[in-house]
């Protein structure tokens, strides 16, 4: 009997204590374990992939996830003169009149979603030594997507914190320092140089050659280094580079990848990379009541400036016909108008996100040569600012542009791509322009509105160490 | 059918009475109690053929005359009622064993039992009385009421809907707060419960301090429910069959069903005159209440039957139970298939074996709507157009979209909009614009649509299986070793049809998911019991291992046209996606308890220690280690109260303990992050390149915390057992103050960080409060008993800390981003905001009277701080949804044949955060804005979602449970074969109080059960009330 005892007591030992470090220590088989990663060129690449995954955002009205460029549109075209929200309704009604608060979650997701976009570029800045002959081109590609995060940051936000490689969660003193914008844009003018020089043409979603150029030539024009964006700008006009104004307005942004497009964010109707900012634009169908529906101001401005434009830009909600609402990106198509659905549910549409297309060469390219001034009769900028309107059946030719000319058109021309509130500050007309249209709506714009806030959060974690912009 | 055949069957009982003769003659004995010998005076003792009684003596001795064949009931006070069949035998001496109720019943503790005279924890006992017929659909929702410190609210009332279950407060963040559920000794997952029989269950232990749990380590923190299944017996087998069929309703809000003809008179009271609006709200002439179409009512039918019995060696129980509760809401349906099989059987004098196995099937058909959404519906609308109605429709707007609109179809509200008041019918346009009056406020499609033209279900096959050995190896040390496993599979299915969405948004969609979860639990201790002279010790050592791996797949398509074939095959195979993901966890314990007894109780002492090793912690803290020490002090035993005849028992005890608490709860939800949060992780992600083609990347999901380690409870429990006046009176209070520490916070990081949060051990929060349980035998007389019990718990929960988190402010809904602070000093998730200070006048509002039953959106707030304007300094805690106090207080009546109980149950101090208010009484609609133009004192105006306007006081008193039974007489039933026969009736929630200010219909309904924003009510789902008759017999 006792050697029972013993056998049992032996079998049961050994049987648990011998597994017991595998036993407790299961390999993960739906994930990766960041250890046992990053060795080779092809799986940097993954890295790289996965910086376009973070601008696109992630398609759903969880407040828990990055949203990506879906939310831009709040933060640009719904704080300039073009749109608004249908009702007044909830926090996205705080844009179009001015009074956002530092806790306003649309505001928080941006900060979020483009610092999540500097962070995984930074992860495949880390992991360069692995990629081989790679290295060069990954290294271009990763600082043009943290380029291109920090100058909207800066943008929206002025003096933020300059993160260039992967911090841990215990280095506060980087994570909540603002640093100078002139020190952002270092940072960006270098890095859009590095891209520029690493990357070849090729693809309109990933970053290539034409896109640094571009990015690069408005972050020059931004930092007033006029005849820098000019020279950038004509060797992306130049025609061996191959990109060329679509003939159709429409089809600008109804047949994706066209040569007009020089960078833009991809998504597939249907499927987990889709977007929903597009049905957010209709009447009740996304998740809000509709937001970003056009101002009478842009309106009025597309009827008088527009020519074939505006029947591409705006319509009438057919539902509330008080209103109207964007028709470009679309998702559930519009029969009247030709334009067919990109997805047969429009909160997960297919419509790609124009970021930078040529149209807006041109119009920059006639801003370079105008160098700072109020107007120019330059030969090269009138024929840049004829292409456009030629396009738009406007074409009478023009014998000088204003500044206020080519603002006017470059708002008709760009009209719902976000560019609308960014040309205002550029071109040091957002003060008096904004404020004319808040006194005209009752809306309360100040000059510090220009700028967002430092999200709450952020600065409740900071310990006091972030401060917070003028006006909140 | 089916009751009326019960009936039939009743009747049948009643009119078989036969009367026959024999001859008769005297039976003599003595009654002692089994347990201490002494002589029992004053039991009653009752031929139940003759219906003649006697009682016993002052020595416990009795005379009776009786028949051979026939039956004595011997019955008393606090002993458990034997019938014994005399054979001709003159003299019959018997033993009473002493009732459940009294302090020397056995408990089933950790890996164990104990005698409850010995226990030094604080175990609270449930038998099964009477619980199986109760009206419920889940044992859970039985329970409410019968435990002290146990809260077990009904957040969600859908039928099979789980309640949530916190023993002692809310003692963790990031981690599970659901006890931890042990059956027949294993460790099973907390959705067992929901494919349990209550007529298989024996009794309930609730394990609350942390000298209890302490057993169970790394999963103790929030409390041990441990069940004990019924068991076969020695002898022939007994059948038993309960069944019982009830009608359930549902509690609707009085506040919630605005009229059509209210709002007409309030505004013609106040204007003097009717609006165009309003005059054609009234020409459509309906009035509908969607708390009638979407509270449909159900009913609850369950049928047990099983068959337990067994020789010497071999017993048996053997269970089958069907259960269907139809539930109260629109669509909402849950069946239950259970069966249970026990086989226990001894080998030899030395080795005995047990087998158990389970299989349940569960169906539920969801309420796949929120009624939020369908409340606010305006009460003018139908359902369904009718001869009457359709005449509104116009067909000519939004492009002839409603111009093939027929009678019988959804009525939707844009239909109704542009109507010609002058000409009386829908305006056709022909002036060129088509304009009228519009009365829609929402281009929703028709609230029932939305719930009908889904369908929703999940359902569940589970099986759990287990065996055991159990080896004496000699009188007092024995050993046990057990396996066991329990599988799930789980199939989600969300269909939504065509007509089921809001207009212009026609996305029919189908998802579909499949789970499997295998569970796997294997477990050896000794134990060694062993007394001499005045000690008794009893120990355990043993060790145990677990294994859970889950797998997921899920897929969805959508783009259907009609809802004829609902497959993914039918689906537009551009929108199919699927999705899939594995994760695993283990464990291995190794445990041991030590309890010492001094002269039977008078000084008793135990000590248990538990290491767990998770596969959640990395290497540097895989180990956790969990020790326990209680004592108790018998002071009946003490001389000085030996002589005191009040004191029957008199214990006082004292417990600590270290529980831990390993299972992540994150939200949301990632299941590969709460399994290896140790590990940097890297999951697939995907973005679009050129062509429309996707590329796949990885992105990292988590910032590693290998120092990760167990969530820490330090518990302190003083309580005292007593039992008075010949435990007339008996009961137990405890104090308890718990400190959990190093808690898991998924604590917010910087952005720049280019993650939100990183988790970490650094919260710490404290429960404290008393428990009561008092039992009292009021009355007890020949045919009558009655016996009550109150049971009173308060808990204060206590952030400590809360490291960069403290001061945190959360929302559910960034559109409605009403508040709650995490601020330590204060209740995890308290309430904050404005302070109301008063209503805006109606005059100040844009259109007060539409939509139906509308208020304003704002109201005017104080300023706290008195400098003269409103910001965020103004605001304060409005309040927090933590009862401070949960009482019950239940009676018993028998009288003869005849036994009544019903229970009382309350809540108080907990509030709730009503946001059903704010969409039933379109408080976000611009028409209920105020005028900017004249509203004076604008500055201090904000929405009443920001304020303490939608915090209610979520306290109640309910009648829970009314159960009036009638059990048929020995002799009658024997003539018909059966060994027992009761008939009930039972009612749940027959009256339900409400505090004043709470305007829904279930203070109790939770939206959402996360810790940082709980006690966020949506209009939830209702209380409801049932009655139901039932049949319980055995043969």
């Amino acid at each position: 009997m006792k050697t029972l005892t013993k056998i049992i007591i032996a079998v049961i030992t050994v049987s648990f204590f011998s597994c017991s470090d595998d036993f407790l220590e299961p390999v993960p088989s739906s994930v990766l374990s960041d250890a046992n990663y990053f060795n080779t060129p092809e799986e940097v690449e993954t890295a790289v992939i996965n910086i376009y995954d973070g601008i696109q955002g992630v398609n759903s009205t969880s407040t828990n996830d990055n949203h990506g460029i879906m939310y831009e549109f709040y933060l640009t075209e719904m704080r300039s003169d073009n749109t608004r929200t249908k009702a007044s309704e909830g926090e996205a009604a705080q844009f179009e009149n001015y009074s956002i608060t530092t806790n306003n979650g649309i505001v928080q997701d941006y900060y979020a979603s483009f610092y999540n976009v500097i962070y995984r570029s930074n992860i495949v800045l880390a992991n360069l030594d692995v990629a081989g002959s790679s290295a060069a081109a990954f290294e271009a590609e990763a600082k043009f997507t943290r380029a291109y995060a920090y100058f909207n940051l800066v943008r929206l936000f002025g003096d933020i914190p300059l993160i260039d490689k992967i911090i841990s969660p215990e280095d506060k003193v980087t994570a909540y320092t603002r640093v100078p914008t002139s020190d952002i844009y270092e940072l960006i003018v270098s890095d859009l140089q590095t891209a520029v020089s690493g990357l070849q043409d090729g693809s309109k979603y990933r970053a290539s050659k034409a896109a640094a150029e571009t990015l690069l030539a408005k972050v020059y024009l931004t930092l007033n280094r006029y005849s820098e964006a000019q020279t950038l700008l004509e060797s992306v006009m130049n025609p061996g580079r191959g990109f060329a104004l679509e003939a159709n307005f429409k089809d600008v942004f109804f047949n994706e990848g066209n040569n007009e497009i020089i960078f833009a964010i991809g998504y597939v109707g249907d499927t987990t990379d889709s977007q929903n900012f597009s049905a957010e634009w209709l009447n009740a169908v996304g998740r809000t009541s509709g937001v970003n529906y056009v101002t009478e101001e842009a309106r009025l401005a597309l009827d008088a400036l527009g020519g074939n434009r505006a029947m591409y830009s705006y319509r009438q909600d057919i539902t509330q016909p008080s209103q109207y609402q964007v028709v470009k990106y679309i998702p559930d198509g519009d029969t009247n108008l030709g334009i067919n659905p990109t997805s047969t549910d429009p909160t997960k549409a297919g419509n790609d996100w124009i970021v930078l297309r040529y149209s807006d060469v041109l119009l920059m390219h006639v801003e370079a040569i105008m160098a700072g001034g109020l107007s120019t009769t330059s030969s090269n900028a009138l024929s840049s600012f004829q292409l456009v309107r030629d396009r738009a059946g406007l074409t009478t030719p023009v014998a000088s542009i204003s500044r206020q000319e080519l603002l006017d058109e470059r708002r008709v021309e760009l009209a719902f791509e976000n560019h609308r509130l960014f040309d205002l500050i550029r071109m040091g007309e957002a003060e008096s322009t904004l404020s004319a249209f808040s006194n005209a709506n009752g809306y309360s714009f100040t000059s510090t509105d220009l700028l967002l806030p430092i999200p709450q959060r952020e600065r409740n974690l900071s310990n006091g160490l972030l401060g917070q912009n003028p006006g909140y | 059918m089916d009751l009326k055949f019960k009936l039939t069957l009743l009747i049948a009982l009643l009119m078989s009475v036969v009367t026959h003769a024999q001859s008769s003659f005297s039976v003599t004995g003595i009654v002692t109690s089994d347990a201490d010998k002494q002589t029992l005076p004053g039991v009653s003792i009752l031929n139940l053929k003759t219906k003649k009684g006697a009682t016993t003596d002052f020595d416990g001795k009795y005379t009776i005359t009786a028949n051979s064949g026939d039956v004595l009931e011997f019955s008393f006070l606090g002993f458990k009622t034997q019938r014994i069949t005399i054979k001709n035998q003159t003299t019959l001496n018997v033993g009473l064993i002493e009732d459940s109720n009294t302090l020397d019943e056995v408990v089933v503790v950790g890996y164990g039992t104990q005698k409850k005279s010995h226990l030094t924890g604080a175990i609270s006992k449930v038998k099964n009385v009477n619980l199986d017929q109760i009206a419920v659909a889940r044992v859970d929702d039985a329970l409410v009421g019968q435990v002290s410190g146990v809260q077990i609210a009904a957040t969600e009332g859908e039928a099979g809907s789980d309640p949530t279950i916190r023993i002692r407060g809310i003692g963790s963040i990031t981690g599970e707060l659901s006890p931890l559920i042990v059956v027949d000794g294993l460790v099973v997952d907390n959705d067992y419960l929901s494919a349990l029989d209550m007529n298989s269950v024996d009794s309930f232990e609730i394990l609350k301090d942390a000298a209890s749990t302490a057993i169970y380590g790394s999963r103790g923190a929030r409390g041990v429910i441990m069940i004990t299944t019924k068991q076969g017996k020695d002898g022939k087998p007994r059948f038993s069959y309960n069944t019982f069929s009830g009608f359930k309703t549902a509690r609707q809000s009085d506040a919630y069903y605005l009229t059509v003809a209210e709002t007409a008179a309030a505004e013609l009271a106040a204007t003097g005159a009717l609006s165009d609006r309003t005059r054609y709200k009234q020409l459509i002439g309906v009035d509908t209440n969607w708390q009638d179409i979407i509270f449909d009512g159900g009913i609850i039918t369950n049928h047990s039957f099983s068959v337990r019995g067994g020789s010497k060696n071999t017993k048996y129980s053997a269970s089958l139970n069907y259960l269907h509760d139809e539930g109260v809401l629109l669509t909402d349906d849950f069946k239950k298939y259970n069966f249970n099989l026990k086989l226990d059987t001894k080998v030899s004098d030395k080795l005995s074996l047990g087998f158990r196995i389970t299989p349940t099937f569960t169906d539920r058909r969801r309420f796949d709507g929120s009624t939020h959404d369908i409340l606010r519906q305006p009460s003018w609308l139908p359902v369904y157009l009718d001869e009457n109605t359709i005449q509104f429709v116009n067909r000519f707007r939004d492009n002839g979209k409603y111009a093939n609109v027929q009678v019988g179809d959804y009525a939707i509200q844009r239909m109704f909009d542009d109507y010609d008041l002058v000409n009386g019918m829908p305006d056709d346009g022909s002036d060129g614009t088509i304009s009228g009056t519009d009365i829609s406020n929402t281009s929703n499609t028709n609230p029932a649509a939305k719930v009908l033209e889904r369908d929703r279900t999940d359902d569940k096959f589970k099986i759990f299986g287990s065996m055991f050995a159990k080896y004496k190896i000699n009188d007092n040390l024995s050993f046990r070793t057990s396996f066991g496993g329990d599988f799930q599979h789980t199939k989600n299915r969300r269909w939504q049809g065509v007509e089921a969405h809001r207009n212009g948004a026609a996305n029919t969609q189908l998802d579909l998911a499949n789970t499997n979860r295998y569970h796997f639990v294997t477990e050896s201790y000794f134990t060694y019991d062993r007394a001499f002279g005045d000690h008794e010790v009893n120990a355990v050592v043993g060790m145990g291992a677990e294994s859970w791996r889950t797998e997921i797949n899920a897929s969805s398509g959508g783009g259907y046209t009609s809802d004829l074939i609902q497959t993914l095959s039918a689906a537009d195979p551009t929108t199919i996606t699927s999705f899939s993901q594995d994760y695993e966890e283990r464990l291995i314990s190794y445990f041991g308890r030590l309890n010492y007894s001094f002269k039977d109780g008078k000084y008793l002492a135990s000590l248990s220690l538990r290491t767990d090793g998770s596969s959640v912690f990395g290497p540097n803290n895989k180990y956790g280690f969990f020790p326990a020490a209680s004592i108790g002090w018998g002071l009946h035993k003490e001389d000085f109260l030996s002589e005191v005849d009040a004191i029957k028992t008199l214990k006082l005890r004292v417990s600590y303990g270290v529980t831990g608490n390993k299972d992540l709860r994150t939200f949301p939800r990632n299941f590969q992050v709460e399994s290896y949060p140790y590990l940097a992780l890297l999951g697939p992600s995907s973005a679009v390149f050129d062509g429309g083609t996707l590329s796949n990347g990885i992105n990292p999901l988590n910032v590693a915390n290998p120092d990760l380690r167990w969530e820490k409870s330090i518990e302190f429990n003083p309580g005292i057992d007593f039992g008075l006046f010949n435990n007339v009176i008996t009961g137990s209070f405890d104090y308890y103050i718990k400190r959990s520490e190093d808690l898991i916070i998924d604590n917010p990081i910087s952005y720049t960080t280019g993650q939100a949060s990183s988790l970490i051990n650094i919260g710490q929060v404290e429960n404290k409060g008393f428990e009561l349980e008092l039992r009292t035998r009021n009355m007890v007389k020949e045919n009558f008993r009655w016996t009550s019990t109150l049971i009173a718990s308060r808990n204060e929960n206590t952030l400590l800390d809360f490291a960069d988190s403290n001061g945190q402010i959360q929302n559910v809904d960034s559109k409605r981003a009403a508040e709650w602070i995490n601020l330590v000093g204060n209740p995890i998730s308290s309430f904050y905001g404005w302070v109301v200070d008063e209503e805006i006048p109606l005059e100040f509002i844009n259109d007060p009277y539409h939509p139906i039953g509308a208020q304003a959106q704002d109201v005017y707030v104080k300023d706290l701080n008195g400098d003269g304007i409103i910001d965020d300094d103004d605001k304060t805690i409005l309040g927090d949804p933590y009862p401070d106090l949960v009482w019950s207080f239940a009676n018993n009546f028998n009288i003869g044949n005849v036994d009544i109980s019903f229970m009382f149950q309350g809540s108080h101090g907990a509030q709730v955060r009503n946001m059903g208010d704010q969409y039933i009484y379109n408080h976000f609609n611009s028409a209920q804005d105020y005028i900017s133009a004249t509203t004076p004192n604008q500055e201090f105006i904000r929405e009443k979602i920001f304020t303490n306007h939608i915090i209610q006081d979520a306290s109640y008193i309910a009648l829970r449970n009314v159960n009036i039974g009638y059990n048929f007489n020995y002799d009658l039933l024997d003539k018909v074969g059966l060994t027992s026969a009761r008939v009930y009736v039972t009612g749940q929630n027959l009256l339900y109080l409400t505090a004043d200010d709470y305007t829904g219909f279930n203070p109790e309904s939770i939206n959402t059960t996360v810790p940082g924003t709980y006690g966020y009510q949506r209009a939830g789902s209702p209380v409801f009330s049932t009655v139901s008759l039932g049949v319980n017999i055995e043969f």
